[in-house]
């Protein structure tokens, strides 16, 4: 369905190399570049706002596509890497993020490969349907780590 | 609007590029009817595929008697849930036992593999003189197309 929605943040220099972000979504912080780009250790930056954002759009496009397929979910974590390119000229970009999400999920013996199989597509689903990762020009890898458990 | 090499009708809306076999009748809900000798195979839309996203689970009526607008199918998307009703009246005398471990079928080939149910119609000249041709139902999609963009 092609509908519009809007979202907003606002950021405010606070002196030196600080800033201050209130996210549309209520929280507000402090951040700053990363110590290597003259930056402050310690709080946000653009590099892992964007890290996450990507991290969090898969996570929560999963959580929603799982409960879709039925997925009887028990954990769910994934560390993301986004891979930055310096060019010739100076300019940067994330050439490409990649998630390893570590999947726990209920399923018994007769019932595992069937499982896993609706993992795999819960999983494509979560990407083809994430407004980040359908909104980045980096390429994006998955990488999952899946376990299933019995039902105790 | 086009005809590719395959004799299909093509519809391209925005981003998206929509095919209906012209050797098909098509319900105002989505579904497609192909006569095969006395049967009328029946399956999902490519457009109606598209239009619901990814799909998790496909539940198909039992074989046995159905009425029109009966449920034939109960689709769960990533999406939606929707509930396609029987274009025909007859006897359904097969299911597409593929989709119940395989429901992405329908998003990959819904005019083949995807297909759902097999119907012994009670009058098939009735019946598929109340569906729409090709033609017809392409210039339907695009229109419910473009309502959405629009929306």
């Amino acid at each position: 369905m092609s509908q519009a929605a809007t979202y907003h943040t606002t950021v405010s220099w606070k002196g030196e190399h600080w800033g201050h972000i209130r996210m549309g979504n209520g929280p507000e912080m402090d951040f700053s570049a990363p110590p290597d780009a003259l930056g402050h250790a310690g709080v946000l930056t653009p590099e892992d706002a964007f890290v996450a954002a990507v991290n969090t759009c898969v996570m929560m496009m999963f959580l929603w596509s799982a409960e879709r397929f039925k997925l009887d979910l028990v954990s769910y974590e994934c560390r993301a890497e986004g891979t930055k390119l310096i060019e010739l000229d100076r300019t940067e970009t994330f050439t490409q993020v990649l998630l390893r999400p570590r999947i726990v999920v209920h399923a018994d013996s007769a019932g595992r490969e069937g499982t896993l199989k609706r993992l795999q597509r819960a999983l494509e689903s979560a990407v083809k349907y994430s407004l980040v990762a359908n909104s980045i020009k980096s390429k994006l890898v998955i990488e999952p780590e899946i376990e299933t458990i019995p039902k105790a | 609007m086009t005809n590719n090499p395959n004799d299909d009708i093509e519809v391209t809306v925005d981003k998206f590029i929509f095919r209906f076999p012209i050797d098909l009748r098509y319900s105002e809900a989505g579904l497609w009817v192909r006569r095969e000798d006395s049967l009328l195979r029946i399956g999902m839309s490519d457009f109606a595929q598209q239009r619901n996203g990814d799909i998790a689970f496909a539940t198909l009526a039992p074989t046995g008697a159905i009425n029109l607008d009966d449920e034939i199918a109960s689709i769960e998307t990533v999406k939606v849930n929707i509930s396609l009703p029987s274009p025909l009246k007859g006897t359904i005398v097969e299911v597409n036992p593929a989709l119940q471990e395989s429901p992405e079928l329908i998003n990959q080939d819904p005019y083949g593999k995807g297909w759902m149910i097999v119907v012994q119609p009670e009058n098939p000249e009735r019946d598929l003189a109340g569906l729409m041709t090709a033609e017809a139902y392409s210039k339907v999609a695009r229109q419910q197309a473009q309502a959405e963009l629009n929306a």
